[in-house]
């Protein structure tokens, strides 16, 4: 809670598990964010950290052999999990919508571009199929799908990449939903296009005060349009705050390798900070804190007991033990003009 | 897609010229002797040398290779095929008079492998690995490991052998009487069931339906099973498609994710293998026939098979692969229009 | 290749296969033991008796043939039918025991022969492309228009009676399934990087196709050959069954339940009373292919990377 703001979405400890034949994969085993009304939350991490997972435990969305085996989703003062399958029939597409990376797979190919954004619209409120047919064609327009009369009647693979998208995106807005959760949606796109659908999506949520929740590995998005972040490493948030104190005042290691790794135009860099070492491998996880191996500021602590997620001050969760140490890097004035 | 019919359709002579000569090849296998045999009624005749050397002339058997299979194809198209020694007509003939039972025995055997294999499949793949998941693939495995012929022949025991309910053949012999005298009968389409009910005799329609209840069960046992097992696995593979996910997001219900979105993607490779499937049941044709004395082409092939009877079992096989390759066309053809992607193009 | 294994024997559908397949190996491997045979072909099955009509099990030699064979000089290796005669006389479980072996041999060179003609005519077709291609898929297609059955028993009609016939004609029109399989493999697998670095470098085009594209891609095409085994032996038996496959009297499992569609009903009054003439043969050449399809089945889901429950 900040400033006495009640969270649109607040997420609590969050823990999916996959059980496959080759064991148990923990792919979400301690996610903490909150998401404010009006507000776009970017989650950030790297591949396999556990992002799509968390985006699909919160819409239940998950696939066998994977299970949401703790924590608590609370949207608009109810927490999710506990909703039955009916509820929850009801809030999807209506209340919370997603928008996939790959629009060529996320459209059914053997129907209309019309139909499938009517769907929603049929299903929540109950109108005929001419009318979402005709609600249809104006979102077609408002995402800026040129002639969209025509468009309508098309099938997903007459469409461009960067116009599937837009249609994708307005299949998802179709209800207007309180909250818009994004995966990746840029990252299949050409960067231009990138740009453009960013700038949609941030027109379309500002005209319903709608909330997002970006999930992304690429830093630069993240710095366009989120207002607070969540960092994820192996499966766990390791820092969250807004976008100002991650960028300007980071606490966890994890970020901070993230920031200074980014190619800069205006410092004259002779090498590019790397973190070294691979994501672990999520069948074995190493003990302690799972960052370690590859942490520069790891100590003895950090190999044998796993740090809890901390409020360091109002609105800035941390996970680590030696969150001393990057401020003193910090205060070395590598981040300039980050 | 245009072009893809026209290209289709360009390539349909192509193939049943491959399709003749290879026939002729084999065909070519046999002594001149043998060959002359499929066209003569009185095997008298081929005792005689000077109308042997007459007629091996008339028939170009002693010809080099391409031209003997330019006039034989000449004579199949104008549709002599010789004579069948097994029916002792000409086989054209023969072709004609049986070809009604066949089709009547496959076009109701379509119906319970279409759609119980179908529906049956998705079931499966919707209750991955439960139970009725379980259940159901076993049947299937062990549908598909009953050789046809010990499978019929199981039917034909019990359903018969032990309870006497569906005799073998296609009529009981007052009702022959009645069908193939045209004695108050007409005979419209030579299909019995939908004759009698043309002719409004109730009998006659029940009778030709309980012996032909045992034949269907056969000739379907092994396509449903196949059938069943590309529909579940189709299925399962459509169900975990990325637009499923979609579909659910939106606050979809399971039976229209399972019944609008997945299904019709999942049946489009089904729908070409069920085409496919329904032309080569025409080869479990022969055994089904066989097994239950029905006399339609199949029982007349083996017989002939078996008495060496060259020029009819040659003719069969040339039919059959005709239709096969029609077959293959239409079900080609209506792939492209059934998805999208393909009849947009 | 150790967790297939693993998979293939903790489950249970695939588990009854491999017992299934192991008693059969271990029948074909022991035969000459189990039915000593009583001529120089182990495959001609000896004669209980003269009688036309099958004789139930337990049935004792009967004297005129005894005779006969004293009189030939052939030793008599037993004399009691134990699971009864077919048509003629003909012992049942000396066939049951020896078609074990042909059903092995039907199976094992049927299919290794078409998957190696299906091999080769769907690499160069894939790999060479354009006409190549067109020419030689127009070829598999004008193959596939015959039904199987069909095809074979044409083949088998004109080539005339015995097994090893069977076995060609089953060959000739059973290698275009690996065809289509490996062209399909080898296509999308050509225009991977590897291949055009292999091309760069100079490497002859055979050597890329045996070094290179085939151990990539052939693996599903060994599964598709190890479940044909049972379909292949159904076939085999469907045409015996017919009269154009094995010749009266050869040790086969089709063969063996040739006549007995003759002999199903039984006597008047007596329904089953031939039962033997077709539940032995007919339990074997199902077992046989069960075994068979049981482990196939279960192969092909342990490959599916979908159904293995991944992320």
């Amino acid at each position: 809670m900040i400033n006495n703001r009640k969270p649109l979405l607040e997420v609590k400890d969050l823990k999916t598990y996959f059980f496959t034949e080759d064991g148990v994969v923990k792919a979400v085993d301690g996610v903490d964010f909150e998401v404010y009304q009006g507000e776009t939350l970017g989650i950030v991490g790297e591949s396999a950290c556990g992002k799509s997972v968390t985006a699909f435990s919160i819409m239940k969305l998950l696939d066998y052999p994977g299970k949401t085996v703790g924590g608590e989703v609370i949207f608009k003062g109810e927490n999710l999990l506990e909703k039955t399958e009916d509820e929850m029939r009801r809030i999807r597409g209506k209340e919370i919508a997603m928008i996939f990376q790959e629009p060529m797979t996320a459209l059914n190919p053997v129907l209309t571009v019309g139909f499938q954004i009517s769907e929603a619209l049929m299903i929540h409120f109950k109108i005929s199929k001419e009318e979402a047919m005709k609600k249809s064609v104006e979102l077609l327009k408002k995402v800026g799908i040129p002639i969209p009369e025509q468009r309508v009647n098309e099938y997903p693979h007459q469409l461009s990449g960067g116009m599937r998208q837009r249609a994708m995106i307005a299949m998802a807005m179709s209800c207007d939903p309180s909250l818009l959760i994004a995966d990746e949606p840029t990252t299949a796109l050409d960067v231009t296009i990138q740009a453009q659908i960013l700038d949609l999506m941030r027109s379309l949520l500002k005209d319903f005060n709608g909330s997002l929740i970006m999930i992304t590995h690429d830093l630069g998005v993240i710095a366009e349009i989120a207002d607070r972040i969540a960092v994820m490493y192996a499966g766990k948030v390791v820092e969250h705050a807004d976008k100002k104190t991650i960028f300007h005042n980071p606490l966890h290691p994890y970020t901070f390798g993230l920031l200074t790794s980014i190619p800069r135009l205006d410092l004259e860099l002779k090498r590019l900070d790397t973190i070294p070492g691979i994501v672990p491998d999520p069948l074995h996880f190493p003990v302690g804190c799972k960052f370690n191996p590859r942490c520069r500021f790891a100590t003895d602590r950090c190999k044998e007991e796993e740090p809890c997620l901390v409020k360091v001050e109002e609105g800035h969760l941390v996970r680590c033990w030696n969150i001393e140490s990057v401020i003193k890097e910090v205060k070395k004035g590598l981040l300039v003009g980050v | 897609m245009l072009s893809y019919i026209i290209r289709r359709l360009l390539l349909l002579p192509v193939i049943l010229f491959g399709v003749t000569f290879l026939i002729f090849c084999v065909f070519s296998l046999l002594s001149p002797m043998e060959r002359l045999a499929t066209y003569v009624h009185d095997p008298a005749t081929l005792k005689n040398p000077q109308s042997v050397e007459r007629l091996i002339n008339k028939y170009h058997l002693d010809d080099p290779f391409p031209l003997g299979y330019i006039n034989w194809l000449k004579r199949i198209v104008r549709l002599d095929l010789g004579w069948s020694q097994t029916a002792n007509q000409p086989v054209w003939d023969a072709i004609c008079q049986r070809f009604p039972a066949t089709l009547e025995l496959v076009l109701y055997s379509i119906v319970p492998v279409v759609l119980v294999g179908i529906w049956l499949g998705i079931i499966s793949a919707v209750h991955h690995n439960d139970m009725l998941d379980q259940t159901i693939r076993v049947t299937a495995i062990v549908g598909w490991s009953l050789p046809t012929f010990i499978f019929g022949l199981l039917v034909l025991f019990i359903f018969y052998g032990i309870l006497g309910w569906l005799p073998p053949g296609r009529l009981s012999s007052w009702a022959q009487d009645i069908v193939y005298t045209g004695n108050n009968f007409h005979n419209y389409t030579r299909l019995i069931t939908l004759d009698a009910l043309l002719n409004g005799n109730i009998p006659i329609f029940l009778d030709a339906l309980r012996h032909l209840i045992a034949p269907i069960i056969t000739l379907s046992y092994i396509s449903w099973a196949f059938l069943l097992r590309i529909t579940r696995s189709s299925m399962l593979d459509t169900l975990r498609k990325d637009y499923v996910k979609t579909a659910r997001s939106k606050g979809v219900d399971e039976h229209t994710v399972i019944h609008l979105h997945a299904k019709r993607n999942a049946m489009i490779p089904v729908m070409t293998v069920a085409g496919m499937m329904i032309i080569g049941m025409l080869g479990g044709v022969m055994i089904t026939e066989t097994v239950f004395t029905y006399p339609g082409l199949g029982f007349w092939a083996a017989t002939a098979a078996q008495q060496l009877d060259y020029g009819s079992v040659i003719s069969f096989a040339l039919l059959f692969a005709t239709i096969m390759v029609v077959g293959n066309l239409v079900v080609d053809i209506s792939y492209a229009l059934i998805d999208p992607r393909v009849r947009l193009e | 290749m150790n967790r297939t294994l693993k998979k293939l024997f903790s489950n249970a559908a695939s588990l009854t296969g491999i017992i299934l397949l192991v008693f059969f190996i271990i029948i074909a491997i022991f035969a000459p033991v189990i039915a000593p045979p009583f001529s120089d072909d182990p495959y001609q099955i000896p004669r209980m008796s003269w009688d036309v009509h099958p004789q139930p099990p337990g049935f004792p030699m009967s004297d005129n043939i005894r005779e006969i064979y004293d009189y030939m000089g052939t030793e008599i290796k037993y004399d009691k039918a134990i699971c009864g005669t077919a048509e003629g006389g003909y012992d049942i479980f000396y066939g049951l025991i020896w078609g074990t072996r042909t059903a092995f041999k039907i199976g094992i060179i049927t299919v290794s022969l078409s998957m190696l003609i299906g091999i080769l005519i769907g690499s160069i077709s894939a790999y060479f492309g354009k006409w190549v291609d067109e020419i030689l898929m127009r070829l598999t297609d004008i193959f596939l228009s015959f039904p199987f059955l069909v095809a074979a028993m044409v083949l088998t009609t004109v080539l005339g009676r015995g097994l090893d016939k069977v076995m060609i004609a089953l060959i000739v029109f059973g290698w275009m399934g690996y065809a289509r399989v490996i062209r399909g493999s080898i296509l999308s697998a050509k225009e991977e990087t590897y291949v055009m670095a292999a091309k760069a470098l100079g490497v002859k085009d055979a050597k890329i196709i045996w070094k290179h594209l085939l151990p990539n891609t052939i693996f599903p095409v060994l599964i598709q050959g190890s479940m044909n085994i049972g379909s292949m032996v159904i076939t085999a038996a469907a045409l015996s069954f017919l009269g154009v496959g094995a010749p009266v009297g050869y040790a086969d499992w089709g063969q063996m339940v040739s006549f007995a569609r003759n002999w199903i009903i039984g006597a008047p009054g007596n329904a089953g009373q031939y039962w033997y003439t077709v539940f032995y043969p007919g339990i074997f050449i199902v077992l046989f292919v069960l075994a068979w399809n049981l482990i196939g089945d279960t192969l092909r889901d342990i490959l599916d990377p979908r159904l293995r429950g991944e992320l």
